[in-house]
């Protein structure tokens, strides 16, 4: 019984809701390529298709993290759904980024 | 009032996030930090792995050097031995035979070949003596402890300290790059006693513990400073320290005015150890006077 109901939320929600991140990364750094990499992969595991990523290099565009508050890069912030939530550091660790992100329950 | 929104919520949430970026700057996941006008590159990370690399290559850089140094020795210690020894063997064996042939009447001359032959037997005397400062034949030949009570007992000869060796590893087989890392220590250890010190009395010790084995070589002279331990230019003290660290193991220098000097090495006995027989845990003390 446990093994279907773990089935069953695996397999739900294919229209659920849609996410939008906004990624702060600096170039192509060691910790915001890794950021990066650990973002789009978390999102095509667990969100696929329900998703999207605004990435804002701030070597470019310093302008914008200042305006979102940005302090460092990486810094990873969910838009939509709210609350909004920010997130720093290269993503490494899955199992607390998907905790900040209320992903943990939500599988595509 | 228990309904009421905390007083501090937005303090508490300030502070959650600076944990948040403490945590990131000291976890080195971050690799900018953004100002009003400018964006400044954090590269701690690479910084450190250059840093760490280089480190290694100079460690690695240090031990071949080393490595090198011994080999050169060796060789110039067998070239003079061997070469140089014969020639003036072979030299002095001449002027014994021409001494044998001259007669009483050449008494000028004979005079000459003792004289002569007096320096070539000066001149062996010399030779046998940088030979073995280069490259101690009886590390070779009898081992390290037995080298180093030869040490001991040579280091109180030239300098009037008395000198003491105690062990507890008579019968270990020690690995031939590490005793000879270990002698040359010693003997820089000793040789920092003889030049700076102002001891009366010195002590080495080797002793296998548990967890490695531990050279130490003190005095009661008059210390050392700090400063001096750190210091580039002491040479003799950068060199045992590199010997050391080759063999995997870490050094120590301390002292004071009252205490004198200790050095002390800790190398790890996989590293130095080949064969297994040690003598019993006693350790065996050997002083020059006791023979």
């Amino acid at each position: 019984m446990k093994a279907r109901k773990r089935e069953r939320r695996r397999s739900a929600k294919p229209g659920g809701e849609s996410y939008v991140f906004r990624l702060f990364v600096a170039g192509n750094e060691s910790n915001s390529s890794q950021a990066r990499g650990n973002l789009a992969r978390l999102c095509e595991e667990h969100i696929k298709g329900r998703y999207k990523i605004d990435t804002v290099d701030v070597l470019k565009d310093a302008a914008a993290a200042h305006k979102n508050n940005v302090l460092v890069t990486p810094t990873l912030i969910l838009i939509r759904p709210l609350p909004k939530v920010t997130v720093l550091g290269n993503l490494n660790d899955t199992r607390q980024v998907l905790a900040a992100l209320r992903l943990n329950g939500d599988e595509g | 009032m228990n309904n009421q929104k905390p007083p501090y919520g937005e303090l508490e949430t300030k502070m959650k996030e600076a944990e948040e970026l403490i945590h990131a700057l000291r976890t080195q996941q971050v690799d900018a930090i953004v100002g009003e006008r400018h964006v400044m590159l954090v590269r701690l990370k690479q910084a450190e792995e250059s840093l760490k690399s280089s480190r290694n290559q100079l460690r690695a850089l240090a031990t071949y050097l080393l490595s090198v140094r011994e080999s050169e020795r060796t060789v110039i210690a067998r070239e003079l031995h061997d070469e140089f020894g014969q020639a003036l063997t072979s030299l002095q064996l001449g002027l014994s035979w021409i001494s044998r042939k001259l007669t009483p009447e050449q008494r000028p001359l004979q005079e000459k070949i003792r004289s002569l032959s007096a320096t070539t037997t000066s001149l062996i005397r010399s030779v046998k003596n940088i030979a073995s400062e280069l490259r101690p034949g009886v590390l070779d030949e009898l081992g390290l402890v037995k080298t180093l009570k030869s040490e001991a007992r040579e280091f109180q000869g030239h300098t009037g300290v008395q000198c003491r060796f105690k062990t507890n590893t008579a019968k270990a087989k020690f690995d031939h790059s590490a005793a000879v890392a270990i002698f040359r220590i010693v003997q820089a250890g000793l040789t920092n006693v003889a030049r700076h010190a102002r001891a009366s009395r010195a002590l080495i010790t080797l002793m296998k513990k548990k967890n490695g084995l531990i050279l130490t070589v003190m005095d009661n002279g008059k210390g050392i400073t700090r400063k001096l331990v750190y210091s580039r230019d002491s040479l003799g003290i950068t060199g045992m320290r590199e010997r050391a660290l080759a063999l995997g193991g870490t050094f120590t220098l301390g002292g004071s005015r009252s205490k004198g000097t200790m050095l002390t090495v800790r190398i790890p006995l996989s590293r130095i150890i080949v064969g297994t027989a040690f003598s019993s845990p006693r350790a065996t003390l050997s002083s020059p006077d006791s023979r």
